[in-house]
């Protein structure tokens, strides 16, 4: 399933289209400290974090995430649609908690 | 489901629990403490990576029941102190936050 | 008066180990290694002879506006006469007295074709304002003092960026792009919470760009990164700076303060001093130093309470095996 289509099931706001936004999620990592994130090494992860900094999406662009969908349905620094158009990285807003985002993107992924 | 019926279902390692027999009915996943002070139900678990005392409190405050520490994470003394002073249950697994909101979701749908 | 003045000991300072600058960046180990005394000292000597008088060589100075004229016949070196010479002769009375009277004749001088790291350490070394320089026929040939090397440095370090910017304008093979030769440095400020990743970022754009292999680039991206990201949390402000060469990525954070009190706590998973408004934005975990250890295949880190902090890790950078 791609960012796109991902964003898509979970109703979420897509904001910035980027460069993953076709590629297949191969791996889910949701928290909000960054540094738990770039232990991760998986290709093409969905980022799902309750921040809404420009940190999350510079993190992101590190380990090479297909996208970065920010929970909880906040309203991001207008910074963040920035740094995600210079970074070319998919960004979407969720309405979902995190712990309810986990589980529909899990549903969705089994159904792929 | 009772905090104990939790923690088989989905193998989770106690740490401290002082009482297994409390209900559970909720999930919450962060990191951030303002946003679980904001929007963590109560008769809950925190699905956390943070293992820090200052958990402990706002747990306290939202009436959570359980903190989970992902990536089987060290729980610092002054944390544990602070869960037996507070009586809020202490669990570790060794999974990502993702997998194991996934277990817990699938458990507390039954 | 005194013999001729003393040559610097060659030997003392081949057996001393080299100079405490091996957390300088390689562009300018390189370039002190390389230039010789010669490329860097002033060869047009104004210079005074034995009989001339202080009030010449004091009127010679405030013409030319330097501060030490050597003496010296017909290429032969005797001595030299400093502005501290002429207050002296001032205060003295004797300004009219030939500089061969008052002259300071035991003096340490350099040879032209030592390495400037030579001239440096003798700088360090001595904290004389100035020395001459002989040639291998023991004439005196210039003069070098610390303004003409910080010239001389910034001329060449001129010269290597725009070799570099040439270099990198081009889009090399995948063999080039691992013998290339990559600096840059970037000033991180305290709590700049706006711009804290943008240089890993850089980096990481810069290296995908030069096709190093992915695995790779994200190591470096995520050292980098962490280390950005503790300058701009924990310290007053440093400069994170970057090189790539040889097969080897070398990522150093250094800043002035206010150091580590305990450097093995302070890399243990979990520890941290960040407080609760540095959680809040999703940092001081307590994981940084551990993610850049894991990391990295060298990891060296120094502090001191008080003072400041260097973090440097190496990351080897193997070829791919040709297929």
């Amino acid at each position: 399933m791609t960012m796109i289509e991902m964003a898509d099931v979970l109703k979420a706001d897509l904001l910035v289209k980027g460069e993953g936004i076709h590629k297949a999620i191969r791996h889910v990592v949701a928290s909000d400290l960054m540094s738990d994130v770039l232990l991760v090494d998986e290709d093409d992860m969905l980022l799902l974090t309750s921040l809404a900094s420009d940190q999350v999406l510079r993190t992101a662009q590190i380990v090479g995430a297909a996208g970065v969908i920010v929970v909880n349905g906040k309203t991001l620094p207008s910074s963040m649609v920035n740094v995600a158009n210079d970074l070319r990285m998919t960004l979407a807003v969720c309405r979902l908690s995190k712990y309810a985002t986990c589980i529909a993107v899990h549903e969705a992924l089994k159904k792929t | 489901m009772t905090l104990q019926e939790l923690i088989d279902t989905c193998g989770l390692e106690s740490v401290f629990v002082p009482d297994a027999q409390v209900p559970v009915t909720a999930a919450y996943t962060s990191d951030l403490l303002s946003d679980v002070m904001a929007h963590c139900p109560d008769e809950s678990v925190l699905v956390t990576v943070q293992n820090h005392k200052n958990t402990v409190a706002v747990c306290t405050l939202v009436g959570a029941a359980a903190i989970l520490v992902v990536h089987r994470r060290e729980i610092p003394e002054d944390m544990l102190a602070a869960a037996r002073r507070e009586g809020v249950a202490l669990l570790r697994t060794p999974d990502d936050q993702f997998a194991v909101s996934c277990k817990l979701g699938a458990a507390l749908k039954k | 008066m005194s013999e001729a003045p003393q040559t610097p000991d060659a030997s003392d300072a081949k057996n001393e180990p080299e100079p405490a600058a091996v957390n300088e960046p390689l562009v300018l180990l390189e370039l002190i290694q390389r230039l010789k005394v010669r490329d860097v000292m002033t060869a047009k000597l104004v210079t005074v002879s034995r009989k001339d008088t202080l009030r010449e060589a004091q009127e010679l100075m405030k013409q030319k506006k330097i501060s030490g004229i050597p003496v010296e016949e017909n290429g032969r070196f005797f001595g030299l006469v400093s502005v501290d010479d002429i207050i002296r002769a001032l205060g003295g009375g004797y300004i009219d007295d030939a500089c061969s009277r008052h002259m300071t004749t035991q003096l340490v001088v350099l040879e032209d074709d030592m390495p400037l790291s030579f001239a440096l350490r003798y700088f360090d070394r001595y904290h004389y304002g100035r020395f001459p320089v002989l040639n291998r026929d023991r004439r005196l040939v210039g003069i070098i003092c610390q303004r003409d090397i910080n010239r001389a440095l910034l001329v060449e370090l001129a010269n290597e960026l725009n070799r570099l910017e040439t270099s990198f304008g081009q889009t090399p093979g995948l063999d080039g792009a691992y013998s290339i030769y990559v600096l840059r440095e970037y000033p991180i400020c305290k709590y700049d919470f706006e711009n804290a990743g943008k240089a890993a970022n850089q980096i990481k754009k810069v290296l995908q760009e030069k096709q190093f292999p992915p695995k790779v680039i994200r190591r470096i991206a995520v050292a980098a990164y962490e280390l950005e990201i503790n300058l701009c949390v924990h310290s007053d402000g440093g400069v994170l700076s970057w090189q790539v060469s040889n097969g080897r990525a070398e990522i150093i954070a250094r800043d002035a303060g206010p150091g580590i009190e305990d450097v093995e706590w302070a890399c243990r998973d979990g520890t941290s001093t960040a407080n609760e408004w540095i959680r809040s934005l999703g940092f001081g975990a307590g994981m940084g130093l551990v993610n850049v250890k894991r990391v990295s295949d060298e990891f060296e880190i120094t502090s001191k309470k008080g003072s400041g902090t260097t973090v440097k890790c190496v990351i080897n950078i193997d070829l791919p095996v040709a297929t």
